[in-house]
């Protein structure tokens, strides 16, 4: 994958075809996906701050694709088998909103995740969109909505809803996607 | 080597920056020597007044090693610090290094001054520093300390430098009971905050205290400049009133001192002071100010208007004050703000109260605190502490609604934004095909889980204004329960709001006419200036209802809104359904409609709803549930 990677500083390539520069079943094990890790965004690859070319809307709503099904991949599978690992995935200032709780800050999350039993994702739906730039600052940032069923060890089986907000961190050879807000519900919470 | 002197204009030169002996020996700085780190990396801004005498239990000539007094003024401003002085300064430092490391073995004090030759004084100086004490509000770490300290201390000439917090206090006993205070506070993140305590001089406002003539001077000055009928002391300019200039007073409220003895005076002459004008005294920072909150906590109206202020962490030193008018205009970090909100937001978050903001009226901040709940039990509305926000989205729910379900949904253009993005989804079931009750969406479902071609995905998610709008009126028309309404705010910037609603709606036409369906619905807004919402991105989630959910729904009466002539609340009015709903404890929308059923009269309204309520006619599910 090295050899993959040198080639997407040039820029014009066709990035409909890449393959992630990790890939699940390939690696050693030290080099388990703990990251969300597209490649970088068109415009940062040349150079750290000034696009060469402006993004056209097309390319934003692809690699908002791209990036949503890579983290949703990563996220639950991490979650179900190495939940451990999953704050890693989230931005320090992160804030999640569980069933109306909020869990705010990279400390509480790490209790709260411990806490949380041990878990069966099941997505069956996932929907993304590139979240408008005024509203963002700039900061590239992604809406991912989610929704399938869910099981908690001891609990019984739940339909959930959960959406993101994911931001980018650009390098010049990847993006790192890292979840600023989160908020989950089950779809039958007024009963549970 | 950089200068250490500054002309400015007519004021007499000042040493600008000042060292910071004790920390010096606490921090870890790898390379160099960290005296001369210290000493490069003056603040000119901040202004303590000077250089501390080295910590003089270590010498036995306290008058030799004294580099000079920077309040000799004609010393300063003849004798830049030359390079050899530094040498003298960087060698005498390392000398004292190790007195400093026997002091932070938490030697005690008394011991150690019992150890000393030099005769001094009984009740001896010491300065407190807090290192990364910068992000810490000067009260909380006051209290904290003091809560945690066995003897009762008075901090003096509290203030930060770079990244720390200092202050001095006074006798053995007490910086040897604040010594033993190191790592017994934790902050809000669980870290343990750090105390250190050294021999110091007098601090810069004990030492160059106003004389009591000179006091008996300002006092007099003050007085002309306060106007008794508006409780206003008018202070702009003091260094030049007259008649200070004419005698030996200079009055540079900059400096600890001459802040320190006006504010003595205000504590002890003008208590009940509403108004402070501070316009035009090269102000560079507010630690001596920070000391207001105490001295006159009444004070409503400030004025630091052209001053020297480079950031809005200044302000927060005097933000226990409870502010309704500011003025900052004229200052340096004015014009470090992207744009005209910006700076208004920054200073709302300081100043939640404030009204007015350099002459102009604000529209009241939205303050929010977060609160912690319980764990694992879902709960009704996410009870984050974005209660004030909650109105915000409440009205614009209402609205939006309103007009959706109307029939006429191009009314929802100037809910969203230029280049807005909408989608859709319904549930994917691998197992069955879709129920016949959502049909009608199957087509439009943006799953990205099913639908893999990336033009499709394109063309599935609807991109400006006019289409999402267009395609939003091609959606079999509705009815929304907002009763039924769940929301979760769970995001927020100054710029946008993130939140989604959960909730039930009927399809009130078509092959499908009184199906129930539920929906999940996330929508991002930027925030405009007056509480609007602008949406930038909304996804709708579409689902079958499950049995408990039908009984629920739409079981109380909904104020319906009407056909498409008439028009949506005007901001009046939903001001008027706001603060019904406010008074009487009825739902949002049940206030609604007993103001819509008295033609907006709130008076009568409210004398309706009272006589109703009296007679026990309003049902049970018109009132918020109390959470």
């Amino acid at each position: 994958s090295r050899k993959f990677r040198s080639n997407w500083s040039q820029g014009d390539k066709d990035t409909t075809k890449e393959v992630t520069i990790i890939r699940r079943g390939h690696t050693p094990a030290r080099w388990t996906r703990e990251e969300v890790v597209t490649p970088p965004l068109p415009g940062h690859a040349a150079t750290s701050s000034l696009m060469a070319t402006p993004m056209d809307f097309k390319t934003y709503v692809d690699q908002a694709c791209r990036a949503a099904e890579e983290f949703v991949s990563i996220y639950y599978d991490t979650m179900d088998k190495r939940r451990q690992a999953l704050t890693r995935l989230y931005l320090d200032k992160a804030t999640l909103i569980w069933n109306g709780n909020i869990v705010s800050g990279l400390d509480a999350l790490n209790n709260f995740f411990d806490m949380l039993p041990s878990s069966e994702f099941q997505v069956n739906m996932l929907d993304c969109q590139p979240v408008h730039e005024q509203a963002t600052q700039s900061q590239t940032t992604i809406l991912v909505v989610t929704s399938g069923t869910v099981k908690f060890d001891g609990n019984k089986q739940h339909y959930f809803n959960q959406n993101f907000l994911l931001t980018a961190q650009s390098t010049p050879n990847n993006t790192v996607w890292k979840i600023a807000s989160d908020c989950f519900r089950f779809q039958d919470w007024a009963s549970s | 080597m950089c200068s250490t002197l500054r002309k400015c204009g007519t004021y007499r030169t000042e040493v600008a920056g000042h060292h910071d002996h004790g920390s010096t020996f606490q921090g870890r700085k790898k390379d160099g020597n960290p005296f001369q780190d210290n000493f490069d990396k003056r603040n000119p801004r901040y202004e303590h007044g000077g250089r501390e005498l080295p910590p003089s239990g270590c010498q036995e000539n306290d008058g030799s090693v004294e580099m000079g007094d920077v309040h000799k003024d004609r010393q300063l401003r003849h004798t830049p610090y030359s390079v050899e002085h530094n040498k003298k300064l960087v060698k005498w430092h390392s000398e004292v290094r190790i007195h400093t490391t026997t002091w932070r073995n938490r030697k005690c004090p008394e011991r150690k001054m019992m150890e000393d030759t030099q005769d001094r004084k009984t009740s001896a100086w010491f300065k407190v520093t807090i290192p990364y004490g910068e992000k810490y509000d000067k009260a909380w770490l006051i209290n904290s300390i003091q809560s945690h300290c066995s003897v009762p201390f008075t901090p003096l000439d509290f203030h930060y430098f770079q990244n720390r917090a200092h202050f001095f206090v006074q006798g053995a006993s007490t910086a040897s009971a604040l010594n033993n205070v190191n790592y017994m506070i934790c902050d809000d993140q669980n870290r343990k905050i750090c105390i250190f305590v050294n021999h110091s001089s007098a601090p810069f406002s004990v030492k160059n205290r106003l004389k009591p003539s000179q006091m008996e001077l300002l006092k007099l000055t003050m007085d002309k400049r306060y106007d008794v009928s508006r409780q206003a002391l008018d202070l702009q300019r003091l260094r030049f009133d007259p008649d200070l200039t004419g005698s030996d007073v200079d009055i540079i409220l900059n400096r600890r001192n001459c802040m320190a003895a006006t504010l003595k005076i205000i504590e002890s002459n003008f208590p009940e002071l509403l108004s402070l004008n501070l316009c035009n005294n090269k102000l560079y920072q507010l630690d001596g100010l920070s000391d207001i909150t105490e001295k006159a906590p009444k004070v409503k109206i400030l004025n630091l208007s052209k001053n020297e202020l480079m950031s809005v962490w200044e302000l927060g030193k005097v933000k226990g004050l409870k502010l309704e008018e500011l003025w900052l205009e004229g200052n340096p970090l004015c014009s470090t703000f992207f744009d005209k909100s910006a700076y208004v937001s920054a200073i709302q978050d300081c100043f939640p109260k404030l009204l007015r903001l350099d002459g102009r009226e604000l529209s009241p901040a939205v303050t929010v605190d977060i609160d912690s709940s319980e764990f694992m039990k879902p709960c009704e509305e996410s009870r984050n502490g974005f209660e004030t926000l909650k109105h915000i989205v409440l009205q614009f729910l209402q609205q939006y609604y309103s007009i959706y379900d109307s029939g006429e949904r191009r009314g929802l253009l100037g809910a969203y934004h230029e280049e807005a993005c909408f989608s859709m989804t319904i549930p994917f079931n691998p197992e069955d095909s879709a129920p016949k009750s959502l049909s009608q969406y199957f087509g439009e479902s943006r799953n990205i889980k099913v639908v893999k071609d990336p033009d499709l995905r394109g063309q599935l998610l609807r991109h400006t204004k006019r289409d999402i709008v267009d395609f939003l009126g091609a959606l079999p028309k509705t009815q929304h329960d907002l009763s039924s309404f769940l929301v979760d705010t769970w995001y927020q910037t100054k710029r946008m709001l993130c939140f989604s609603v959960n909730g039930v709606f009927k399809e009130v036409e078509g092959q499908s006419q009184g199906s129930v369906l539920a929906f999940t619905r996330t929508f991002i807004a930027t925030r405009g200036s007056n509480s609007s919402l602008c949406i930038v991105n909304d996804e709708l989630f579409v689902r079958d209802v499950s049995p408990p959910e039908t009984q629920s729904a739409f079981s109380i009466p909904v104020s319906t809104p009407s056909s498409s002539s008439e028009p949506s609340l005007s901001q009046e009015q939903q001001e008027m359904v706001q603060a019904f709903s406010a008074q009487s404890g009825m739902k949002l929308e049940w206030s609604q409609k007993c103001l819509q059923d008295n033609e907006w009269n709130y008076t009568r309204a409210g004398q309706v709803f009272t006589m109703f309520q009296t007679e026990g006619k309003i049902p049970a599910e018109a009132f918020k549930q109390i959470p």
